[in-house]
């Protein structure tokens, strides 16, 4: 483990952010909250998009699938946000499941679109099912409260989806070393090679559309928490492609690399508001070069230059051991005909 | 002990720090000797720019007026802008960046209502004086919050009067056609509580996408169920769309439009059907379309200070609010509070503007301070016209 | 009767207006593989382009429909040099995102350059405005000539990849982009080709329907997504297929909207898209069994 790598640099930022609340404004406060819940929607579309090859358009559906239940579980049947929030979480990891059955028998943009008319679906139930949803005009959802801990509700709701963002980060890092990651690659190169491998496709399918569903979910229930308001606009096409930014542009199939493109995004986003006027342009240029100039994302360029950043794999017993073998880790471009 | 002492040395500092940075704070925010700085947020980027860049436009011009002529009891003002991108999430962000990093002393701005509408609590919280500029959904302003004064035509009382209108044009069957986004619902909503109010059941509801291209639907439904008054709460685009094919199946209700089209001359050339829109009456937040002389001197402003831009209604919004956020930071006075700024708000009293149907007037219990829609029409071949004045409580 | 006459007129003139938009990117797709999500802003910014060049300055309709064709065509050569050419080995996410990238862009300056004018910039109509009857069937002039130029840029363009050696070699390219280079057609001037023709396609018909839709810097997207799905329900690789899966798409809107109810126009299509391609996962007229490894 060298000084800057990967598990030094992750310990100070978490270091960092476990005591921001204490010097920063409401302001930054706000933004480090909505970077840390991007982190969560980041990695669970990353699982899914650069580890299994899904080429899904869901994951904004999802996310607000979570952020409507947490919310509407709690102002129309009057659950406490602590019933609620994990109940919304499954509800989309269940929407996540069901939309996996047609995926098995699509690919590429034939998913992409699919998946694209299941979000629009989702965003007209949202607007028109006004007797649940409360249509476009969205609904307020009760302050949570963190009583009888001596927090504020913006500090309380920041250090629960710190933790969450923690716990949920090592689960995925685990999984996707283990035997279940590995299937997910191998689904990712070649299908036909990852069966006769012997492979279940609709198993390892399945389980990557729910773990991105549970992610999406989490993160929708935070989300709404956040807000105190959940409305359909959060949670359409340019939540979408935000999220796919950050999965991009952090490197896909990488999951730390998801937590720096969630980063670098939402920076992004706020310190362009500096160019009034002229974020689109300046939004879309910044995505553009990500890509092309850096096509592997931030995480490709770490592994290339600093020492200590690259993702076996296998989880390794030896310190020194090499990483795990060359055909499994070559970016995907290469192997394709 | 050494130990101890650096720790008390530590707290001590600490709590000197806090005690500086709560004296600083004490200071009025957003005020110098020579200059006052205003916030706004709304819409820069995405489709809500109409109602968030434009009027902003409006409001730079008129600080530029008002600077030249000296400032505000000595102070010129500065305007920040933030985008909302229409997006809650995203206005919230702005809200705070303005209360927290740009330190901005009071805000004139709310473009989406949604987004402004979300940011309600951050605004509540910080106690910063707001004119709402645009967004008109009710729950910014009812209940009443301290701080936020709308110089919009809020939903309720805009639809309330679209169905006044509709009855006192003695219209028996009363259709509605609507879009159902966040700005479609904010006036969809109220209007069927004021059709339920007066008992009367639209005999038609039908609904468009801002983006819809054919209206052949809805207008064959709207004439099965014979409404001989259409309420239409739409954007221009639909609306155009709906009545160029209402002229082709010869379809010729009443329609009563809203401040979304409030410039009947340009909505003419959108509907480009000649003769379409003889029926069409619509409400304008503002007393002039921008053709109007009367208009000159700030379309002189607007187009010279962004050159290439026309003025249009989205500017007058801004020009308004701007100028009752001056008076009541004129009536404020030079020791200026947050709190007076409220207080002179509050007593706005008839105040008149360069562009608002009637004098703006707020109270303690009533920050719906503009309720005086203007009734407009454009018959072909000649200029737009103003049919009156309307007032609703 | 009539009922249903008006609906499935108006359903096959909107569902033109589709048509022509899943040509464009049939066209991209059918020989890069990938779909252009800059489609829509290409269309919009040609279609302001044109409204500078015919109400502002003044330049009668023909010409003006010309020159934003042959811009629209620079437009298309300029997204594949910036966002295909340097990384078309990429995966796929990457190139989708690219385009997208340069959407914002485009939109952004769109809105720069026209976004102070009005909100919505009205396009004068090429023939009388005054609806003429067919019968008891009565129709605006404009949507026959949206109905017929959508023919003609069809047959125009079905001719051009049957005839001409640009047209073949870019069926030969999309193909097999490793046997056409063995046989000498050099694909990325053929990609530079198909991007350039797909924007120049798109141009055409947002000259030919701004008088129907109106110009505005938003107007791209939505046009791009029902565009889109029309061209997936045609089978994303078939120009017949994109023209079919416009019109079928315009035609459920519209009797969705008559015969449900007016709130069902905006999802029907997508929800019909999705059991379509449960049922037939690469689409109407997409070519069976074959799987890209």
């Amino acid at each position: 483990m060298t000084l800057f790598g990967r598990r030094n640099v992750l310990m100070v930022l978490a270091l960092t952010a476990a005591i921001a609340p204490s010097f920063v404004n409401d302001y930054y406060l706000f933004v480090a909250n909505t970077i840390l819940i991007y982190v969560l929607l980041s990695i669970g579309l990353n699982i899914l998009l650069g580890y299994t090859g899904q080429l899904a358009f869901a994951n904004a559906a999802m996310f607000g699938i979570g952020a409507y239940a947490t919310g509407l579980l709690q102002v129309r049947v009057g659950w406490p946000f602590w019933l609620a929030f994990p109940s919304g979480a499954l509800i989309a990891t269940a929407v996540g499941l069901a939309i996996s059955l047609p995926a098995l028998r699509l690919r590429g943009l034939y998913l992409a679109v699919s998946t694209l008319a299941f979000a629009q679906f989702t965003q007209w139930v949202f607007l028109n099912w006004e007797s649940v949803t409360y249509g476009a005009g969205g609904f307020k959802t009760p302050p949570i409260s963190f009583a009888p801990l001596p927090v504020s509700k913006q500090a309380g709701l920041y250090y629960l989806t710190l933790i969450l963002v923690v716990v949920l980060y090592v689960l995925a890092q685990n999984a996707v070393r283990s035997r279940i990651g590995r299937a997910f690659i191998a689904v990712r190169d070649s299908e036909i090679a990852a069966q006769s491998l012997g492979v279940d496709l609709l198993r390892y399918k399945a389980l990557a559309f729910g773990i991105s569903g549970f992610y999406a979910g989490v993160a929708g229930g935070l989300y709404s928490a956040l807000l105190n308001f959940v409305s359909p606009e959060g949670y359409d096409l340019f939540q979408m492609v935000l999220q796919k930014a950050m999965v991009v542009v952090g490197g896909l199939g990488s999951i730390v690399g998801s937590l720096l493109g969630a980063g670098a995004i939402i920076t992004a986003l706020e310190a362009l508001r500096t160019v009034k006027g002229l974020q689109e342009i300046a939004f879309g240029a910044i995505l553009l070069g990500f890509i092309l100039f850096m096509p592997n994302g931030i995480i490709g360029a770490l592994k290339a230059k600093v020492r200590g950043w690259e993702e076996p794999v296998h989880r390794s017993r030896r310190r020194n051991s090499p990483p795990g073998p060359a055909a499994v880790t070559t970016p995907r471009s290469e192997v394709r005909p | 002990m050494a130990v101890k002492q650096g720790v008390q040395l530590a707290v001590i500092s600490l709590l000197a720090s806090v005690a500086i940075a709560q004296t600083s704070a004490a200071q009025v925010p957003g005020v110098t000797a020579d200059t006052i700085r205003i916030g706004s947020f709304g819409a820069l980027t995405g489709p809500g720019y109409l109602y968030g860049k434009l009027p902003m436009n409006g409001i730079e011009a008129v600080f530029d007026e008002v600077n030249a002529a000296g400032g505000v009891n000595g102070r010129k003002l500065q305007l920040v802008r933030e985008d909302d991108r229409c997006d809650p999430a995203a206005a919230i962000g702005a809200v705070k960046k303005l209360i927290s990093e740009d330190n901005v002393f009071a805000l004139i701005g709310g473009g989406c209502s949604n987004a402004t509408f979300a940011a309600r609590d951050a605004l509540d919280e910080a106690k910063i004086p707001l004119v709402v500029m645009a967004s008109v959904h009710d729950g910014i302003t009812t209940p009443v919050s301290p701080t936020i004064f709308s110089a919009a035509l809020t939903s309720t009382i805009e639809s309330e009067a679209q169905l006044l209108y509709a009855i006192s044009q003695k219209a028996k069957r009363i259709a509605v056609i609507s879009m159902r986004d966040a700005w479609g619902r904010a006036r969809y909503t109220p209007l069927m509580e004021a059709f339920k109010k007066r008992g009367i059941t639209p005999v038609a509801d039908e609904e468009m996408a801002p983006d819809a291209n054919d209206a052949t639907a809805q207008v064959l439904r709207l004439k099965a169920a014979n409404a001989d008054a259409v309420l239409i709460v739409l954007y221009p685009k639909p609306a155009a769309i709906f009545m160029r094919d209402a002229q082709k199946l010869g379809y010729k209700p009443l329609a009563i439009g809203q401040t979304g089209i409030a410039d009947p001359a340009a909505f003419e050339e959108q509907v480009g059907s000649p003769g379409a829109t003889a029926l069409f009456r619509t409400i304008s937040m503002v007393r002039y379309t921008p053709e109007d002389p009367a208009m000159d001197k700030w379309r002189k402003a607007i187009e010279t200070k962004f050159s290439g831009d026309r003025l249009s209604v989205f500017n007058l919004f801004g020009i308004g609010s701007a100028q009752v956020m001056v008076e009541a930071l004129k009536r404020a006075g030079r020791d200026l509070t947050r709190e007076k700024l409220v207080a002179a708000l509050n007593h706005l009293t008839n105040f008149p503007t360069d562009v608002y149907g009637a004098g703006i007037t707020c109270t303690e219990t009533d920050h719906r301070c503009n309720k005086a829609p203007v009734w407009i029409a454009k018959e072909p071949g000649k200029p737009v016209r103003v049919l009156e004045v309307t007032k609703v409580e | 009767m009539i009922l249903l006459t008006y609906l499935l007129l108006s359903g096959l003139t909107t569902g033109s207006l589709y048509a022509l938009i899943a040509l464009g990117i049939v066209v991209v797709n059918k020989s890069t593989g990938v779909i252009n999500f800059a489609h829509g802003e290409l269309f919009m910014f040609s279609g302001l382009l044109a409204w500078t060049l015919h109400v502002q300055l003044g330049v009668s309709y023909l010409p003006s429909l010309a020159i934003a064709v042959v811009l629209g065509f620079a437009l298309g050569v300029a997204t594949n040099l910036i966002a295909f050419r340097p990384i078309k080995n990429a995966d796929v996410v990457s190139l989708v995102l690219a385009t997208i990238g340069l959407a914002f862009v485009v939109r952004g300056a769109a809105r720069v350059i026209w976004g102070g004018k009005g909100d919505y910039l009205s396009f004068p109509p090429i023939t009388s405005p005054d609806p003429i009857s067919f019968g008891e069937i009565m129709v605006i002039p404009q949507q026959i000539a949206v109905l017929a130029g959508a023919i003609v840029i069809m047959l125009v363009f079905a001719a051009f990849f049957r005839l001409t050696r640009a047209g073949k070699m870019m069926q030969a390219a999309a193909d097999n982009a490793k046997a056409s280079k063995l046989v000498g057609i050099r694909v990325d001037r053929i990609y530079m080709l198909s991007f350039g023709t797909g924007a120049a396609i798109a141009a055409a018909a947002a000259v030919l329907m701004a008088p129907l839709t109106l110009l505005y810097p938003d107007m791209g997207f939505s046009f791009f997504i029902k565009g889109f799905a029309a061209a997936v329900l045609g089978g994303l690789t078939s120009l017949p297929g994109a023209v079919l899966g416009g019109f079928c798409i315009g035609v459920i809107e519209a009797l969705a909207g008559g015969y449900i109810n007016s709130s069902f126009m905006e999802v029907s299509a997508f929800i019909v898209i999705m059991f379509v391609l449960v049922v037939r996962p690469t689409g109407l007229l997409g070519l069976k069994g074959m799987r890209r490894i």
